[in-house]
C-alpha cells in the first residue's frame, strides 16, 4: 500500500528459547507534527501487529500514537526449533498493511 | 407493462438485498465476540488520563503495586535524551500474564501500547516509545484477574509528541 517494504524480522534460538527480534519500517506520525509548511501531518501509525510460530498465533500488540517511529520490538518464544516459521503482520490506522517472514536460525 | 415488470423486478431485487442483509448482520453478530477482541480499542487508546484508559482497556482501575515485575525506561535508566524513541524493557516472573499495558501519564493520550500474551511468549519485552515531556511510565500486568502495576520517572530532554 504505497509504503516501502523494509520490515525486518530476526527470529534465533538462544538457550532455551526463541528470541524474536522485530524492526518494522513506518513514520507512525501522531498527527500532532508539523511539515516544514507548517501543515500538520495526518496521524498515520500502526495500530495492530500480530505475530505467529507456525499456525500458532502467539502475541497481539496494539499501538497507540506513543509507539516510537519506525516500530521496534523483541521478546522471546517458549521454546521453538530451527526452521519454525515466524510471521509478523501489521496494520495501520489507514489501512496500510505489511507482513514480513522469517525462519528460526 | 413494462413499468409492472420494472415493479417486480424492484421487489424482488428488495427481498433479495434484505435477506442478504440479514444474512450478513446474522454472520456478525455470530462472530461478535471474535471481532471485538480483534479489533483496536479506540476508546482505550483515545482517553486523556491513565485511570480512563485502564479502565475502557482492562475493564477495572485498582492496581496492586508489585515488586514481582521488572520495568526499565530510557538509557541510562529513568533518563532519555531524544522523547521520541525511548527503549523500555519489560520483565516478569509472574505466571499466566494475559496482557501488558505501557502508560505514559503526561503523553495527550496516555495509552502507548497493550499487548495480548500467549503462554508461548516470554519476557522480557523490549520496545520503543514516545514521551513527551518528564512523565512517569506505568506498565500494568494483568494476571489471573489481577493487575500488576509498576512506574518510573522518566526525564525527557527533548520531548517525542511533536
Amino acid at each position: 500500500m504505497g509504503l516501502a517494504s523494509k520490515d525486518r524480522l530476526r527470529a534465533k534460538i538462544k538457550g532455551d528459547d526463541t528470541t524474536v527480534r522485530v524492526l518494522l519500517s513506518h513514520p507512525m506520525h501522531t498527527g500532532r507534527a508539523k511539515n516544514d509548511a507548517d501543515e500538520l501531518i495526518p496521524a498515520q501509525f500502526i495500530q495492530d501487529i500480530r505475530c505467529w510460530r507456525n499456525e500458532e498465533e502467539v502475541l497481539t500488540i496494539k499501538c497507540g500514537t506513543a509507539t516510537a517511529k519506525n516500530p521496534y520490538f523483541s521478546f522471546q518464544l517458549v521454546g521453538g526449533a530451527i526452521g519454525d516459521r515466524i510471521r509478523i503482520r501489521w496494520v495501520d490506522n489507514v489501512g496500510a498493511k505489511g507482513s514480513v517472514d522469517t525462519t528460526v536460525i | 407493462m413494462t413499468s409492472e415488470t420494472d415493479q417486480q423486478r424492484r421487489q424482488v431485487l428488495k427481498g433479495a438485498i434484505s435477506a442478504s442483509t440479514l444474512a450478513m448482520v446474522a454472520a456478525s453478530g455470530l462472530l461478535l465476540p471474535k471481532q471485538l477482541l480483534a479489533h483496536w480499542p479506540k476508546d482505550a487508546f483515545n482517553a486523556e488520563t491513565v485511570e480512563d484508559a485502564l479502565l475502557t482497556l482492562l475493564g477495572q482501575a485498582e492496581v496492586a503495586e508489585d515488586s514481582a515485575v521488572s520495568f526499565k525506561v530510557g538509557t541510562p535508566p529513568s533518563y532519555a535524551v531524544n522523547g521520541a524513541s525511548v527503549p523500555i524493557q519489560i520483565l516478569s516472573n509472574i505466571a499466566n500474564i494475559e496482557r501488558i499495558a505501557v502508560l505514559v501519564e503526561k503523553n495527550p493520550f496516555p495509552l502507548a501500547m497493550s499487548l495480548d500474551i500467549t503462554p508461548a511468549v516470554r519476557l522480557p519485552f523490549k520496545s520503543m516509545i514516545k514521551i513527551r515531556e518528564d512523565s512517569q511510565v506505568i506498565a500494568i500486568i494483568r494476571a489471573n484477574g489481577k493487575l500488576y502495576k509498576t512506574s518510573r520517572f522518566v526525564e525527557v530532554d527533548i520531548g517525542g509528541c511533536g
